[in-house]
């Protein structure tokens, strides 16, 4: 169970480099601010599948990144089974798996070693981080890849690794950022499965927040979306109550008509600015 | 007790992960082995090559024909006489001639017999090493020569020989053989410091500077482990890879010793398991900071390559600094024990040359190390979390 409310964060740029010898200056440019997040907000419940989906830089790594501790918000908070992530991040990290948008491996580990590796640093002992890497790599499909060393693994084999890993000390709730990215369809499909799985009371009713920017992968698996856009949470709902909320039948349609509201808006009122 | 086991995860994975990256760990070991016996061999056959010159006593000269008398002198004197090439000054000029040539005038016995002061030249190159650390015994030898004459027709004439030298010069050397070995080995503490770098180099950038470019260092610090935790088991790894080197390179001294070719530098060159251990005190800490300093520079680096090149100025200052201690003909300074690098060095020339240091002297360096190591430790762990995320 995640809940978060009111998600800000924002960054300062690096500044634009003025041209020729001005840009030489010792004085230091007056920094700029970016912001990446302004106000996101959603509960992710146990037993389901929460998509949030929203174009490129929409602020879903970041969002992401700050409920794993890794940056501090500026505004809103953050709690994952009730365990407020900035006062108490180490708990809330314990009961959280997460697949980020970096999942480099050891290369010189073999992926068996890798996984070992962060259940060891969840707290488990060897036997257990053991006996759950190969349990992980039977429900994977890469129980062949498990003595191997990383050097050298395809796109999938890493990312089924890096799932692995993430998932080590069986967390009750499991973050993926784009986890599809690279791979083909039928590692897509395998990992769909293995999403679906989790989700059941028997695979432990996980509470699964997947972040994308394909409607194809929210249509075929999420219980329901969260569309971010521009840093805001933008809208909520069913794939066909989000349908329903934009009048389109086509999902892509409805998703472009509340992802870029604003760009629309602004088309309409002067469309010769556009073009 | 949580953290401490984590501490040692952290420390047996990355200590796995730098002993399989096979090809470098072998290029390091093997040169910081082979160093020590190395650069012994090449001192050695210097020296010895010098001690042959000694003791062949030959002198080389052109035209020793006009000169029978100098020739009866230098016979007298044991030296066996060789005619000079025709193209002496060439050879000189290209290091093939390793003696310097006297040249003797053809008029030389005639005018001696005039008491007209014939000039015989000392032909060197002070380009060519060899031929000018000849010349100095062949002058003295011409210099006897000359005085045996002029004390001969003095006694002829009835004059008192104290005359000639008003006053007695004597040579003493207050140095030991040991310090007089130093002004040859004094390099080898250089050395020993360069391996422990190098060693340590590769790990200290693998761990920091490497993980961001692999991108594992963000799923790293999702895990609920505290970042001193890991930082800490990563620099126990890296520092003990430094170690590692630091006690290879000083051990391979005690064989190299057994290849000394020159018995005058076996006997000055005194390296036993005692200079070992003491070089090791001084060593072991360093390794640790210096890992530290490096870690602490390759963090803010996106990329390895990146991390080299950052790494250099630590590199640079680290083997700069012991020149201090080379160039300052003052002697030792206090301040030179707190300056990490100079610190070292000072106290290993000092184990070489047989020279006593009490524990102020090696406690100054170590709480130099600590403090660097831990502002160095503390630096990245604060680093860390923002490292992960640009």
């Amino acid at each position: 169970m995640i809940s978060i409310r009111h998600l800000a964060k924002q960054f300062a740029a690096p500044s634009t480099k003025r041209k020729g010898l001005a840009g030489v200056s010792l004085k230091r440019p007056p920094a700029r601010f970016v912001q990446a997040v302004k106000d996101v907000s959603f509960d992710a419940p146990d037993g389901h599948i929460t998509g949030l989906l929203g174009p490129n830089g929409a602020g879903k790594t970041t969002t992401l990144r700050m409920l794993a501790g890794l940056i501090t918000p500026d505004a809103g908070s953050m709690a994952v089974d009730a365990i407020d992530v900035a006062s108490r991040p180490r708990e809330a990290l314990a009961r959280m798996g997460v697949l980020s948008d970096s999942r480099g491996l050891y290369p010189r580990l073999s992926a068996r070693e890798n996984i070992v590796y962060f259940g060891r640093l969840q707290g488990m002992s060897a036997d257990a981080a053991n006996a759950r890497a190969e349990n992980l790599a039977q429900m994977l499909e890469m129980t062949a890849l498990l003595d191997r060393r990383t050097d050298g693994f395809s796109q999938g084999e890493r990312m089924k690794t890096a799932l692995a890993r993430a998932l080590v000390h069986d967390p009750a709730n499991i973050i993926l950022d784009e986890p599809t990215n690279g791979l083909d369809v039928l590692a897509t499909r395998a990992l769909r499965e293995s999403l679906r799985w989790l989700r059941t009371p028997a695979g432990g009713s996980k509470c699964i927040v997947f972040s994308t920017h394909i409607m194809q992968e929210v249509e075929r698996l999420c219980d329901s979306v969260v569309v971010v856009a521009h840093g805001r949470t933008v809208a909520t709902g069913t794939v066909p109550s989000l349908l329903a909320q934009t009048g389109e039948s086509d999902f892509e349609e409805a998703f472009v008509k509340l992802a870029f509201a604003e760009e629309i808006q602004a088309h309409e009122a002067a469309p010769e600015l556009m073009r | 007790m949580k953290s401490t086991s984590a501490v040692l995860t952290v420390f047996r994975k990355e200590i796995i992960d730098a002993l399989r990256d096979r090809r470098t760990l072998l290029t390091v070991l093997v040169s910081s082995v082979l160093l020590g016996p190395l650069v012994l061999v090449a001192i050695s056959a210097l020296v010895a090559s010098l001690e042959s010159r000694a003791e062949a006593r030959q002198v080389v000269v052109a035209g020793i024909e006009h000169a029978p008398s100098l020739k009866n002198w230098f016979e007298r004197q044991t030296y066996t006489v060789k005619a000079a090439p025709a193209d002496y000054e060439k050879q000189l000029r290209n290091a093939k001639l390793t003696d310097p040539v006297v040249v003797v005038p053809a008029d030389f016995e005639a005018a001696l017999q005039r008491g007209e002061s014939p000039t015989v030249e000392l032909v060197s190159d002070s380009a060519n090493q060899r031929s000018q650390a000849g010349a100095g015994p062949i002058a003295r030898l011409l210099g006897g020569f000359s005085r045996e004459r002029a004390t001969l027709n003095l006694a002829l004439r009835g004059i008192s020989l104290e005359l000639l030298e008003p006053m007695q010069v004597e040579d003493r050397d207050l140095a030991s053989t040991q310090t007089r070995a130093t002004q040859i080995t004094g390099m080898l503490p250089y050395f020993v410091m360069m391996a422990v770098l190098y060693g340590a180099l590769n790990a200290a950038l693998d761990t920091t500077a490497g993980e961001r470019e692999r991108g594992s260092l963000e799923p790293l610090l999702m895990n609920p482990s505290e970042r001193w935790v890991l930082v800490v088991g990563k620099w126990g790894a890296v520092a003990s890879v430094g170690m590692l080197i630091a006690v290879l390179s000083c051990l391979s001294f005690l064989p190299g010793q057994w290849v000394l070719r020159s018995d005058t530098l076996a006997a000055m060159f005194q390296y036993g398991p005692r200079e070992a251990a003491l070089f090791l005190v001084v060593l072991l800490p360093f390794a640790a900071a210096v890992s530290a300093l490096l870690m602490a520079v390759a963090i803010r680096c996106k990329s390895f390559k990146e991390a080299q090149a950052s790494s250099t100025v630590v590199m640079l200052a680290a083997s700069l600094l012991p020149l201090v201690n080379v160039f300052s003909l003052g002697g030792d300074s206090p301040w030179h024990l707190w300056v990490p690098a100079l610190a070292q060095n000072v106290l290993m020339t000092r184990v070489l040359k047989g020279e006593a240091f009490d524990t102020a002297q090696v406690l100054v360096p170590l709480g130099v190390c600590v403090l660097l190591a831990s502002v160095c430790v503390w630096f990245v762990a604060r680093t860390l979390r923002s490292a992960a995320v640009r």
